[in-house]
């Protein structure tokens, strides 16, 4: 450990600079923009805000859509996680690379996919029609529908790998001891299982979640201006309404949200070291 | 039985779900039909090799390379000194300074991109290419700084302290101890940079203007237009193009022991 005071501020300042100059000042200016009305200080464009139905149905949207793709990652998230965590130690890693493989395909491209999936002449009406469940293509882009399988798909990697981690960690015989005492796989989940991996579920929670709420490209391509989450609303509201002051409010809900979350990781991450 | 048949169903499925669509483009973008369908009508090689000519592509493609490679570089040239100081110096208020550098990764993108057009580009006159470099770089500086301190908080710090006691400059044990030790971890960071930066949307939608966009974005206004498979085929190459450079630093790096 070096002493040098100023050694080590000149190495350090360059970058919290940059990103204090480039990043925090304009985010706080844009910010604050909200809470200014002719002069003064005022919360009246937030009242503004949620005073039009379409901002509380977008703004409760996006909170909804979190939401269920949070608590359907995690469903399909343990017993993924559970089922790579039982293979053996090749096929694991194997499958660890073919679950994390999507994360590194650009979000656009796995998005554009569901088009081809989804739309009017897409494979799932084909199928419809061909089964005779239905007589025309239905319509499930731009719906909530597909933005719901869209992040779904985006997100459900970091659910897994959060999953895996913490599944590793559970002590090899308390699944079987749960079930040689009797217990019941709805039992074994409830009070074994998932008591001794909540770290993990919060860690990919959050993470699912808050990505969840900030996407753009997903709701951008899959619902159209006739499903509007809080990212595509704000750059409505920039590129067709001209209007910062509501993009203001839009950016301060989803930092908190953010904020929130990156707290509530941070503290998991303290109290697991603690132990 | 049926929990033997549990574990295979499951990772089927979910591979399906996962892989499944990605596999469907790399399929359409060998269509010889003109529109995006599945399953592709005929064969050929005429949307990928259309992607070439298309001029946008070509100059948004170059947009982006440079903001990857520019941006990332830059990042690192800040974030390794920074990440140094640190693990390595009793910093003063190292937790405010962490948190200013890390914050870009909070913050959403689009948040980051309107804020910079409307206090940078709009009034100062700062130009858009400009405003993407510095964009790109806050976005790839807290993966630098988190993966260099990494790699640096693995690194026995008694080394250098030997290599000053022997009588090197601070400077010259940096560069002769410190940094051929963490060269795996730097180019891990250039690489998780690199991918980060390249496959962003939100930072740099607002920041376009005429003839100045990256490759996503770019894509993202193709599509809304043309409903033919060139999209399908841009995304399933550089689909394998992260996939390859993400494999190569696997095989020669150990990628995952870093990130």
């Amino acid at each position: 450990m070096f002493q040098n005071r100023a050694e080590a501020l000149a190495l350090a300042l360059p970058a919290a600079i940059f990103a204090g100059l480039v990043f925090l000042v304009p985010v706080i200016l844009l910010l604050s923009e909200g809470f200014r009305s002719a002069d003064s200080w005022s919360l009246s464009a937030y009242a503004d805000f949620f005073s039009q139905p379409l901002n509380r149905t977008v703004f409760l949207r996006t909170l909804k859509l979190g939401a269920i793709v949070t608590a359907a990652a995690a469903v399909i998230g343990y017993a993924t996680a559970y089922a790579i965590v039982s293979l053996p130690p090749g096929a694991k890693g194997r499958m660890i690379g073919l679950v994390v493989l999507p994360l590194m395909i650009s979000p656009v491209a796995r998005t554009y996919a569901w088009i081809v999936i989804l739309g009017r002449t897409g494979i799932v009406n084909q199928a419809l029609m061909a089964i005779g469940l239905s007589d025309e293509p239905i319509r499930i882009l731009f719906s909530e529908t597909a933005v719901f399988i869209g992040l779904l798909q985006l997100f459900l990697p970091l659910m897994v790998i959060s999953l895996i981690s913490a599944l590793e960690n559970l002590p090899k015989d308390v699944v079987p001891a749960a079930r040689v005492l009797g217990a019941n796989w709805f039992q074994v989940f409830w009070k074994v299982i998932l008591p001794l991996t909540r770290e993990g579920l919060v860690v990919g929670g959050t993470l699912v979640f808050t990505g969840s709420m900030t996407a753009y490209i997903t709701p951008a391509i899959l619902g159209g201006s006739k499903v509007l989450m809080l990212e595509t609303l704000l750059y409505q509201q920039v590129t067709v309404a001209n209007n910062f002051v509501s993009a203001s409010v839009i950016a301060f809900i989803l930092i908190v949200m953010s904020f929130a979350a990156n707290i509530l990781l941070k503290r998991v991450a303290t109290a697991r070291n603690k132990r | 039985m049926t929990q033997r048949l549990f574990a295979p169903i499951t990772l089927l499925l979910v591979l399906i779900f996962l892989i499944g669509p990605f596999l469907i483009i790399v399929a359409a973008s060998f269509s010889a039909g003109d529109t995006l369908a599945f399953p592709p009508q005929g064969f050929s090689f005429k949307w990928i090799l259309k992607v070439f000519t298309v001029e946008s592509f070509r100059d948004s493609f170059v947009m982006s390379m440079f903001l990857a490679i520019g941006g990332t570089f830059a990042a690192l040239l800040l974030g390794i000194p920074a990440a140094y100081a640190m693990s390595r110096y009793k910093l003063p208020f190292s937790e405010t300074v962490r948190t200013i550098v890390s914050a870009p990764i909070i913050v959403p993108g689009i948040i980051v991109g309107l804020a910079l057009l409307r206090y940078f580009v709009v009034p100062i006159g700062l130009s858009i290419t400009l405003a993407l470099f510095l964009a790109h770089t806050a976005l790839v500086l807290p993966y630098a700084v988190r993966v260099v301190s990494a790699s640096l908080n693995n690194l026995r710090s008694d080394i250098e302290e030997a290599a000053v006691l022997l009588g090197s400059s601070r400077l010259g044990a940096f560069f002769r101890v410190v940094l051929p030790n963490i060269r795996g971890g730097i180019l891990s960071a250039f690489i998780l940079g690199f991918v980060t930066s390249f496959n962003q949307v939100p930072v740099s939608l607002f920041l376009s203007g005429p003839g100045v966009r990256t490759l996503p974005v770019d894509m993202l206004g193709y599509m809304e237009i043309v409903f033919d498979p060139s999209i399908a085929a841009l995304s399933s190459l550089l689909a394998f193009l992260s996939i390859g450079i993400v494999f190569a630093a696997e095989r020669f790096l150990g990628f995952s022991r870093y990130v």
